[in-house]
């Protein structure tokens, strides 16, 4: 191999001294790292500590992994994986950050339907012809599916139920009750296939089951102050009672992006 | 690689390549690509976190709490010196210095030894408290907190993967350790502990972003 020997350049040698420099100061940068972190420094203590991090990793990088000490090569084919991660990073909030609909358990509710603004009801739990109204509406986009335009339980996806979705238009074969708070109850918890709809803000929950009472026999019972305390609310105080989730649940964002 | 190996780091470099500088390069280069590969593999961990972050902002700095930074610490500290002992590692073995490359490798093995002891001990006092990941998550205190759980399932699974690697750095030492004691390195031929070096680097590398992220928030 001796012809080729004139090829085989000097390789650097870490010399004892540059690596003991390097640990100290990696060991200063660390034990400054902690005194940050303990110091409230507001909104800056997140980029700091990201700063300080990045001073130890380009330490790493360029002396104990070499970089420093040899052609850029490695050193740009290293840098593109940050430039991948940062548009991995970009382009998830992009999506995730800019999204008019909210997804809740692999449903789409339509951003007009929750983003119901500040509340119109003051106590929702109380029947009137504007939230019976503002119910209607939302039948319409949520619960025709199954239930079917007039709330006889035969809409196109009724026939592969099991057990079938009830037939709001007879007051028999309720297993919650036709009482308000019932019906409240019913679209917050769910019930076997019937799908839960905790994440409508309460008001428009409020206004689903005043507006599914109305598709019956009318019904004289009426919700007393015990079953309203059932469900979550204090009927001297204004407000929905029971709160929505607003913001994008977690598993669901997860589940989108594990999908794509 | 199809070439034989002889004594004190005298080795014949394999056909497809000019000499040994050659192939010495190559096999720095595509572990170099294969970090690339691993820092893609961490990102995905890292952009969950950052959505955690960034949805549940209260829920992090709540459940961070319970992570013990001084612990935290400790193991980054550990790790750093593992990584200088690995650099005196490689620098002994391009100076043809078996007996320093056992030591120093001994020396990194013990760090990661260290380091997987705390590990052990603060994933047995979250399960014992039930911070767990998820569903399983039973720790009174944080029961209020919404999404706490999720916190859990991104630590463990962030901190489980480094420490596979750490684990899997451990079984690389021992190996290369071996081959340093039959002399089989020197100042022309000491590919496998500069891989070793880089692989482990990246290792600490990795626990450099953890420790701020995961056990210092605020
Ligand atoms: C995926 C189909 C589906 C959709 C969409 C759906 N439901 Fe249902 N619903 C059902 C089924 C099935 C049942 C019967 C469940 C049972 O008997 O166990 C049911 C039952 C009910 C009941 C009766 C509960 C009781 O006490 O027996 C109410 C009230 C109800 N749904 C209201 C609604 C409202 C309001 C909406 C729209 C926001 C809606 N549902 C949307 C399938 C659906």
């Amino acid at each position: 191999m001796s012809h080729h020997d004139h090829h085989e350049g000097h390789h650097h040698v870490l010399s004892d001294s540059t690596a003991l420099k390097t640990i100290l100061a990696l060991l200063s940068l660390t034990v400054i790292t902690v005194a940050i972190a303990r110091v409230d420094l507001g909104v800056l203590n997140f980029p700091v500590a990201m700063f300080v991090a990045s001073v130890k990793a380009v330490i790493v990088c360029s002396i104990f992994m070499g970089l420093k000490y040899e052609n850029r090569e490695n050193t740009v084919i290293f840098s593109t994986s940050l430039l991948f991660m940062l548009i991995f990073f970009i382009l998830t909030f992009g999506d995730l950050l800019t999204r008019g609909d909210v997804y809740v358990k692999g449903q789409i509710i339509p951003a007009e339907l929750q983003a119901a603004g500040p509340s119109k009801f003051s106590k929702p739990w109380i029947e009137s012809p504007e939230i019976i109204a503002h119910g209607k509406g939302l039948f319409a986009a949520q619960c025709t599916s199954c239930h079917g335009d007039g709330g006889a339980g035969n809409g196109p996806a009724a026939a592969g139920l099991n057990p079938k979705p009830r037939n709001f238009t007879v007051g028999e074969g309720w297993k919650n009750g036709r009482k308000g708070s019932q019906i409240f109850g019913t679209l917050t918890k769910g019930l076997n296939t019937m799908p839960a709809f905790g994440s409508l803000p309460s008001e428009d929950r409020w206004a689903l089951a005043h507006y599914v009472r109305t598709l019956g026999p009318h019904s004289a019972e009426k919700d007393s102050d015990a079953d309203l305390a059932k469900v979550g609310v204090d009927p001297n105080q204004e407000g929905g009672g029971g709160s929505a989730e607003k913001s994008i649940p977690l598993e669901a964002a997860i589940e989108i992006l594990s999908e794509s | 690689m199809g070439s034989t190996t002889s004594v004190a780091g005298q080795r014949q470099h394999a056909h497809h390549f000019k000499n040994g500088r050659e192939e010495f390069e190559a096999c720095k280069q595509g572990m170099w690509i294969f970090l690339v590969t691993e820092v893609l593999f961490f990102s995905g961990l890292f952009l969950a976190y950052a959505i955690l972050r960034v949805f549940y902002p209260e829920m992090v700095a709540a459940a961070h709490h319970e992570l013990d930074w001084k612990m935290g610490g400790l193991n980054t500290v550990v790790l750093l010196i593992s990584s200088w002992t690995m650099a005196r590692a490689v620098s002994a073995a391009q100076r043809g210095q078996a007996q320093k490359v056992v030591s120093f490798l001994l020396a990194t093995f013990i760090c990661a030894g260290i380091f997987m002891c705390v590990k052990y001990m603060e994933y047995s006092h979250k399960i014992h408290e039930g911070l767990l990941p998820g569903s399983l998550f039973s720790f009174k205190d944080l029961l209020s907190v919404d999404k706490v759980g999720l916190f859990f399932s991104v630590y463990f699974v962030m901190t489980g993967i480094h420490g596979l690697h750490v684990l899997i750095g451990m079984g690389l030492i021992l190996w290369i350790m071996k081959r340093a004691s039959r002399n089989e390195f020197g100042p022309n031929y000491f590919t496998p502990v500069e891989m070793l070096g880089l692989y482990w680097h990246f290792v600490d590398l990795v626990w450099i972003y953890l420790f701020p992220l995961l056990y210092l928030v605020s």
